[in-house]
């Protein structure tokens, strides 16, 4: 079931007040949303089913901390699944995308059909400003925020010392700030 | 650039865009973690860049989660429900001085090469299970760096006694300050000062007894150089030089 941000802000105040059922109808308006960015930069539904778990266990703890005047309720759910999700990545033996060939396809810079039809405002305003970067930029941007691509990583994807790809990313993000900031 | 610089307007705006877009290692991450509990600028950053590139996050295709999670996440929610965490601070008294004593006598041979240690931390911390059982007397330790290459610290807690052990590893003394240890977790109002770590080798402490286990074994522990004799008003006055969470020692 689809719901507006301010449903799922109000799902949150109740999980906060230790609500079960408000809880299960967060979790069935949000979990396929939350799997997906998960799985997307750990790329093993094993490690993703244990990773679900603490982030919805986390999500039921703090949800008292939510303040929908800081951030988006959406925003605040992916975060936590992102954060826990790049910090189990970090934490285990780097895993070249080399090894993984899939991980390799830039499949984020296509957005999926469905997101393309929903695609908010924002989405569109991020992307012009993406679709400003040079390509090779805007892909190491893609790579490492949606699948958790380390600078190791990108070092090696795109034939660059580590140095050059610090670079690179601190010059795209002080450009998409200033487009966005337009 | 190291997370543990980066003061100015311009390089915070940069960790915590960076921080953000998930490139930072995984010390890093962690110092920039425990950076933003006491910096609220810092935080004010990474919550402004979470605002700009989340719309990214609504580009990735959904995937349904296998149906049996959402039955294991509703029973550990309702098990946390029906038995909350324990609060309440456990006499130590007995016992402690000797349970000091040993794990000082056990990591003078164990902290030999603090590199070693660095450098097999990073196969425990691959290989520890997702679910580690519940630690019933199991030791931890956090290695409290800047990076992977400067281990300053080592924590060594007993998360079912509540004591802790700090090993000064390569962090020099500085003369008139003091290494203060804070304990940081998100479930607490700020950073809480766990003492100021003393100039010999090793310093063991009871202060972890106001603190549940849970949240013992979830913090992370970090290091700020203050005042001599510590932060005079109880929070840290300087920025985290060094930070790390607890692994166990043992399966």
């Amino acid at each position: 079931m689809v719901r507006t941000p301010d449903e799922i802000s109000e799902l949150l105040s109740r999980v906060a007040h230790r609500d079960v059922g408000a809880f299960e109808a967060l979790y069935s308006a949000t979990s396929a949303k939350l799997y997906g960015i998960i799985l997307r930069i750990l790329r093993r539904r094993d490690l993703a089913d244990e990773i679900m778990q603490e982030v919805y266990v986390k999500i039921w703890d703090r949800a008292a901390d939510f303040d929908a005047s800081r951030a988006s309720p959406i925003t605040w759910l992916s975060t936590i699944a992102r954060n826990r999700a790049l910090d189990e990545l970090r934490k285990r033996q780097p895993v070249s995308i080399e090894d993984t060939p899939e991980a390799l396809d830039v499949a984020s810079s296509d957005p999926h059909p469905l997101a393309a039809l929903e695609q908010s405002q924002d989405v569109q305003r991020l992307m012009g400003c993406l679709d400003k970067l040079e390509p090779r930029r805007r892909e190491i941007v893609m790579l490492a925020y949606l699948q958790g691509a380390s600078r190791e990583e990108l070092s090696r994807k795109f034939g660059h010392p580590v140095a050059t790809i610090k670079t690179w990313l601190h010059r795209s993000l002080a450009q998409l700030k200033e487009c966005l900031s337009r | 650039m190291t997370p543990s610089a980066g003061t100015s307007p311009h390089d915070l705006d940069e960790l915590a865009a960076e921080y953000v877009l998930g490139t930072l290692d995984r010390e890093e991450r962690t110092v920039v973690a425990a950076r933003r509990l006491s910096e609220p600028n810092l935080d004010a950053a990474i919550l402004a860049w979470e605002t700009r590139l989340s719309p990214l996050a609504d580009t990735v295709q959904h995937a349904e989660p296998p149906a049996a999670l959402k039955s294991l996440i509703l029973a550990r929610v309702q098990q946390s429900t029906a038995a909350p965490v324990e609060t309440t601070s456990r006499s130590l008294e007995s016992g402690i001085v000797v349970s000091l004593t040993r794990r000082v006598a056990m990591w003078r041979t164990a902290a030999l090469g603090a590199s070693a240690i660095a450098a097999s931390l990073a196969g425990v911390v691959a290989y520890r299970p997702l679910f580690a059982p519940p630690s019933s007397g199991n030791s931890y330790v956090a290695v409290l760096q800047k990076n992977a290459q400067s281990p300053a610290f080592l924590v060594t807690v007993d998360v079912e006694k509540r004591t802790f052990i700090v090993r000064t590893v390569a962090a020099a003394a500085q003369s008139g300050k003091s290494y203060e240890l804070w304990l940081i977790s998100e479930k607490l109002s700020g950073p809480k000062s766990l003492g100021v770590v003393g100039d010999a080798a090793f310093t063991g402490r009871a202060t972890l007894t106001g603190y549940s286990p849970a949240d013992i074994e979830a913090a992370t522990y970090a290091v700020t150089l203050e005042t001599q004799g510590g932060s005079p008003s109880g929070t840290p006055s300087g920025p985290v030089i060094y930070a790390g969470r607890l692994v166990q020692t043992r399966p």
